[in-house]
């Protein structure tokens, strides 16, 4: 009886969280090194959606998965590089850039599939990453990359100046630290991040790109960011919530419950965390400005 | 030399504003010509892609409807995110409150009161600004009680809204048939269309009137002024006596009627339904528009009217040619970029910077 | 021997020339005090030496070699530390953190924390300073961020020190203290640029000095010997200066504010502990103290931004309640003590901003819509009684000048009539004239019988304009004085929260 309930609905539960969360926790830990940088990731969007695309695109002229997962790197840090850019370079509202990049990246990976595959809608079905067991070797990566990133941001030079630059650019400035270097290191290591998780969603979780493929996860990695308090750490119990919420959703679909409110689940969730958790975080007090140094 | 001056004294207004329409100018410009480049390496020919937007935007009486009816959502939800953003406010929550409007106006549309047009039509208008105005609203609440950004609990709210309004009509609301959809209005709630054979109805002159008034609350009335104070400087607000909260909460409601209008407007006067999906992301366009009207009701008139025409003239272009729609999306994108970043647009035109070394 | 020699230094900014053809030179070993009031240059030319400013022409030779600093990393190895007005710390960070970083000590690849902790002690403890390596920088007072601040420089091997004035948010003792430490920096070979416009200051600490005036050099490397606090405000403003204007009130009238055992709870402690003082018609009320003692908060609560609870609390025998709009209502008139931050709308017009707070009075709108005219009409009337300077009444108003700003906002209260004003750090950031045209309408006001509080960093200030002094540590008033029954030192003692009689150093303590 109990191990029937465990492998019926503990364990797909426990698979599929797993699963979910993994482009969550890879997105938000690309988004703390932005925020600790003193760059708002509300692109995140657009880098999970550009690294799921660049993937398949990779993996489709290479017919190699792994020369796509490094496309999509890439092209997260593309995104990255353009939100780094218009932020850092030409001062643009990082809320607005993010948004705008969101838009962009939406309109372009759409319009690029119709260019390469003919295609509005989805890819065709690309070599996708293999593995035995079911647990994606991704997932396992995943954790280690929280580990190196909590090392990085808080026992390396590296990070104790990208914290510098981060909460007062001008005292970073005065010490000689190039500012405008670690926020870019920041926003790249960001896209990257953020890239891979596409990447896990296009190469992964399927076997190919369709539009609007992120569908909001990147919005949700920025409020798991916060929730986390911006320590890669955190970024996995919180991204675990998230993507459990997701695991039961899908459990709960078919049993005669409307699957929009089965969906909205996890947004309500969200809207009462935000109500009532985020209170006493305070992001990184450079956050938003772009000062001169 | 002096007579900029001169103007700069006697009316930096009107200089600030020529400017304005100047870099919103150019950056359209910027944003088509980057994506004709494209177009180009993509092997489609720009002109062929422009002429035919052109065609399908301005080439007959039937074209021109067509942008006219293209550009009324757009100008309900431009100005629903300039609204907000006067009070400093990022409302990126347009396109829920527009799908709470529309569902709200469909709802009660399709009801039958007995009640003769005056009365149902501005009645169905008057739920959707309503609906749209209490989903914004409890943005606002939230933020100023809970202190929760704006920006992330409006992305949420979206999706909760269109979760919400596509199981209305997919369950309690449920037209007959296979597609999720409500049933249609009555003909008593319909907006009527000006011209027989054409789509075009007075949703078009509303949001016209709608961006007037307010144009008008925002720059001569006290609310306005408040709201300004608000936006621009919240603690020199408050240290005025302006209750500050009260007026975010406002802004937030007045920003979502006009968003919940746009679904309202859509429902009686285009689709006679409430659809699941029916919104291309109108809701985010109102991003591109308000950003290329500079925050300025009356300038989201001609926003509205230059996106409403691209997207007129997109029917054509698929119609006519093989080259994606998807590059009206582009464009706006870059609108969007291009206009929030001033300094990347004087980089890329040479002119610009000849002229600033002239200046000095 | 010359450690720093600057030559024809030129600066333009888009609108003016910060920098008109400046020498200036500091010998090894010495204090040397560069002179100038608000904007005149002295931060500017200070920015070029440490890097954080390029010139547009000039040249600059440390210890005799020629150098082009183009970014504060060159200036630092080359041995140049500076002590910014504002600190440049991050207050959620340690002590250590905010010191060693940009040249942090490191086991490999990692960056080793325990080291630099124990590195910071070790700089602490030889300057006798009663720091924590591992605190947190938001929990340190603003002298020892100061000291901080000294210690980064030093840790980074800083030979010459420039401080932009460092003692404006000091309190005298500390300013004291202060002093000691730049004599032993002094005696250890560093050599000191002190950046201040206090006359008193340079002549008590520096060896020479030097004048900025609107970006000419007046005078260079001057010896202080013999000179007088007269001079040197000459060479200053131009002109010769009343350094001593004060006007005390001839008749005290009935209390106009009573406040009796107002509190206002923190999170962890009161930030305001049962404050009682009676304000007069007539009368300038003067708060001196150290800021983050409770002045901020007092000023919230007698404008109704903040809410405390207390057993009297009234203005001509009205109980006080509500929020900002209701006090405003009670002839309640208030300039905030940041301009930018409070005073004005800096994006709005000159006009709009004169009815900020008052712009619900129906002499400018009616049903909810402005009246154009009402409100030019008014504004013109501003610009002209309070000789602001603007190009006209709809220009921005944050292309004012600091000191215009501050007549917008001080227009928009006095001209209300108030009968209570709160007026906190009236002259911050304006020009001496400017200063004493504020000075005088404060005068004024009061003898039209009006009650004045003055807050105000300044303690000369308070001095000068008040008719009562009220000194506040901690949330409390320590003392409530006339102006010649403390000296300076006495009042600098208790607004450090020793008793006049008592202690005599509160660093042992």
């Amino acid at each position: 009886m109990i191990s029937d309930f465990i492998l019926r609905m503990v364990f797909p539960v426990l698979i599929s969280t797993i699963s979910m969360s993994t482009p969550l926790i890879l997105a938000a830990l690309g988004g703390v090194f932005s925020v600790r940088g003193g760059i708002m990731a509300l692109g995140l969007e657009s880098m999970m959606m550009t690294g799921a695309f660049c993937a398949v695109l990779g993996s489709y002229l290479s017919g190699s998965a792994w020369i796509g997962v490094l496309c999509g790197v890439l092209g997260g840090m593309l995104l990255g590089l353009l939100h780094g850019v218009l932020c850092i370079r030409y001062k643009v509202n990082q809320v607005i850039s993010g948004i705008g990049l969101n838009l962009l990246a939406l309109a372009t990976t759409t319009l690029l599939m119709q260019l390469v595959w003919k295609n509005r809608g989805s890819s065709p079905q690309v070599a996708s990453l293999e593995y035995s067991g079911v647990v994606s070797p991704l997932f396992w990566l995943t954790l280690v990359l929280a580990v190196v990133a909590s090392v990085v941001l808080f026992r390396t030079k590296f990070g104790l100046r990208l914290r510098m630059v981060g909460e007062h650019p001008q005292a970073a400035a005065s010490m000689g630290i190039r500012v405008h270097g670690y926020k870019y290191i920041g926003v790249l290591v960001c896209g990257a991040l953020a890239g891979l998780g596409g990447t896990y969603l296009s190469l992964d979780h399927l076997n190919m790109f369709v539009r609007d493929m992120t569908a909001g996860r990147g919005y949700i990695a920025v409020v798991i960011n916060i929730l986390a308090r911006y320590t890669p750490l955190n970024t996995i119990w919180c991204a675990g919530i998230f993507g459990f919420s997701d695991a039961v959703q899908i459990i709960f679909q078919g049993r005669g419950i409307p699957p929009q409110l089965v969906q909205s689940l996890p947004y309500v969730v969200t809207l009462l965390v935000l109500a009532f958790g985020v209170k006493h975080i305070t992001p990184p007090a450079g956050v938003g400005k772009s000062e001169d140094d | 030399m002096t007579i900029r001056r001169n103007l700069f004294r006697n009316g930096g207004n009107l200089l600030a504003a020529t400017e304005t329409i100047r870099m919103s100018t150019l950056s359209l410009l910027l944003a088509m010509v980057v994506s004709a480049i494209i177009m180009a390496i993509c092997r489609y020919n720009p002109f062929e892609a422009f002429g035919a937007i052109f065609t399908g935007a301005f080439g007959n009486s039937r074209a021109i409807s067509q942008t006219l009816v293209h550009a009324t959502p757009l100008m309900f939800t431009g100005l629903a995110f300039t609204i907000a953003k006067k009070a400093s406010l990022i409302n990126i929550g347009v396109e829920g409150q527009m799908y709470m409007g529309a569902i709200a106006t469909a709802w009660i549309g399709a009801l039958d009161f007995g009640l003769p047009a005056v009365l149902h039509l501005p009645l169905a208008i008057l739920f959707g600004a309503v609906a749209g105005a209490l989903l914004a609203g409890l943005v606002g609440f939230l933020k100023v009680r809970f202190g929760s950004n704006e920006v992330i609990s409006t992305i949420v709210l979206n999706t909760i809204a269109i979760n919400i309004t596509g199981y209305l009509a997919n369950y309690p609301l449920k037209a007959d048939g296979p597609t999720a959809q409500t049933n249609r209005i009555l003909p008593t709630a319909e907006l009527p269309r000006l011209f027989q054979g054409y789509q075009l109805t007075a949703a078009f002159f509303i949001a016209i009137a709608v961006c007037a008034i307010i144009y008008l609350v925002m720059n001569k009335s006290l609310l306005g002024y408040e709201i300004r104070c608000v936006g621009y400087n919240r603690l020199a607000a408050q240290t005025a006596g302006i209750p500050i909260g009260r007026v975010m909460v406002v802004t937030m409601l007045i920003s979502g009627a006009v968003a919940g209008l746009a679904g309202a407007m859509l429902v009686l006067g285009v689709d006679k339904r409430f659809i699941v999906g029916f919104s291309p992301g109108y809701g985010y366009n109102g991003i591109s528009v308000a950003a290329l009207a500079a925050d300025n009701p009356i300038g989201v008139v001609f926003a509205g009217l230059i996106f409403g025409a691209l997207n007129a003239g997109s029917m054509v272009l698929n119609r006519t040619t093989r080259i994606p729609t998807d590059f009206i999306n582009v464009i706006q994108a870059f609108v969007i970029i291009f206009v929030s970043a001033p300094l990347l647009v004087k980089d890329i035109l040479p002119f610009h910077k000849l002229r600033r070394k002239h200046d000095k | 021997m010359r450690v720093v020699e600057m030559h024809d230094i030129v600066k333009d900014y888009p609108l003016t020339r910060a920098l008109d053809h400046v020498d200036f030179a500091l010998d090894s070993g010495s204090i040397h005090s560069l002179l100038g009031e608000n904007g005149a240059g002295k931060s500017t030319l200070m920015k070029i030496l440490y890097g954080m400013c390029t010139p547009d022409q000039g040249h600059i030779q440390i210890k005799g070699q020629s150098e082009r600093i183009t970014n504060p990393r060159q200036a630092i190895n080359l041995g140049i530390g500076m002590v910014h007005q504002h600190f440049m710390l991050a207050p959620v960070m340690t002590v250590a953190e905010n010191i060693v970083v940009g040249s942090e000590p490191d086991t490999g690849l990692l960056f080793d924390s325990r080291k630099a902790a124990l590195v910071v002690d070790q700089l602490i403890a030889r300057y006798g300073f009663c720091i924590k390596a591992n605190e947190r920088v938001s929990n340190l007072s603003v002298g020892e961020q100061q000291r901080v601040e000294i210690l980064k420089a030093l840790y980074h091997g800083a030979e010459i020190l420039i401080l932009d004035e460092p003692t404006a948010v000091l309190t005298p003792q500390e300013v004291e203290e202060l002093f000691v430490i730049m004599r032993e920096l002094r005696k250890a070979g560093k050599s000191i640029i002190l950046i201040t416009h206090k006359l008193k200051e340079t002549l008590a600490i520096a060896d020479t000095l030097s004048v900025l005036r609107d970006g000419r050099m007046i005078t260079s490397g001057l010896s202080i010997e013999g000179v007088s606090a007269d001079d040197l405000a000459r060479m200053m403003v131009g002109r010769d200066v009343d350094l001593e204007m004060t006007n005390r009130s001839k008749t005290i009238g009935p209390i106009s504010l009573q406040v009796r055992g107002l509190t206002l709870k923190g999170k962890e402690k009161n930030i305001l502990s049962d404050l009682s003082f009676d304000l007069h018609r007539n009368e300038i009320l003067g708060i001196a103290g150290i800021e983050g003692n409770g002045q901020s908060e007092l000023i919230e609560v007698l404008t109704g931004l903040a809410k405390a609870e207390a057993i009297v609390f009234q203005h001509e025998g009205t109980t006080l309640s509500g929020d900002a709009h209701d006090f405003i209502q009670l002839k309640i008139g208030h300039v905030p003590e940041d301009r930018s931050t409070r005073g004005l709308i800096k994006e709005m017009t000159v006009e709009e901003n004169l009815m900020l707070g008052y712009h619900r009075s129906p002499r400018f709108n009616r049903r909810g819509f402005f009246r154009p005219s009402a409100v030019r009409d008014f504004a013109q009337r501003m610009i002209k009684d309070y000789t602001i300077k603007t190009g006209s009444s709809r220009q921005r108003c944050g292309s004012l000048s600091g000191g215009n700003q501050q007549k917008v906002v001080i227009a928009r209260v006095f001209s209300e009539d108030p009968d209570l004003i709160i007026v906190a750090q009236p002259t911050r950031g304006v020009d001496i004239g400017a200063m004493h045209y504020i000075h005088e309408r404060l005068f004024e006001l009061r003898d039209q019988g009006k009650a004045i509080l003055l807050v105000s960093a300044d303690l000369d200030e308070v001095r000068r304009l008040s008719d009562r002094i009220a000194v506040m540590y901690d949330g409390r008033i320590v003392s409530i004085s006339k102006p010649g029954e403390y000296t300076e030192t006495q009042l600098g003692l208790m607004m450090t929260g020793s008793s006049v009689e008592g202690c005599k150093d509160d660093n042992q303590a």
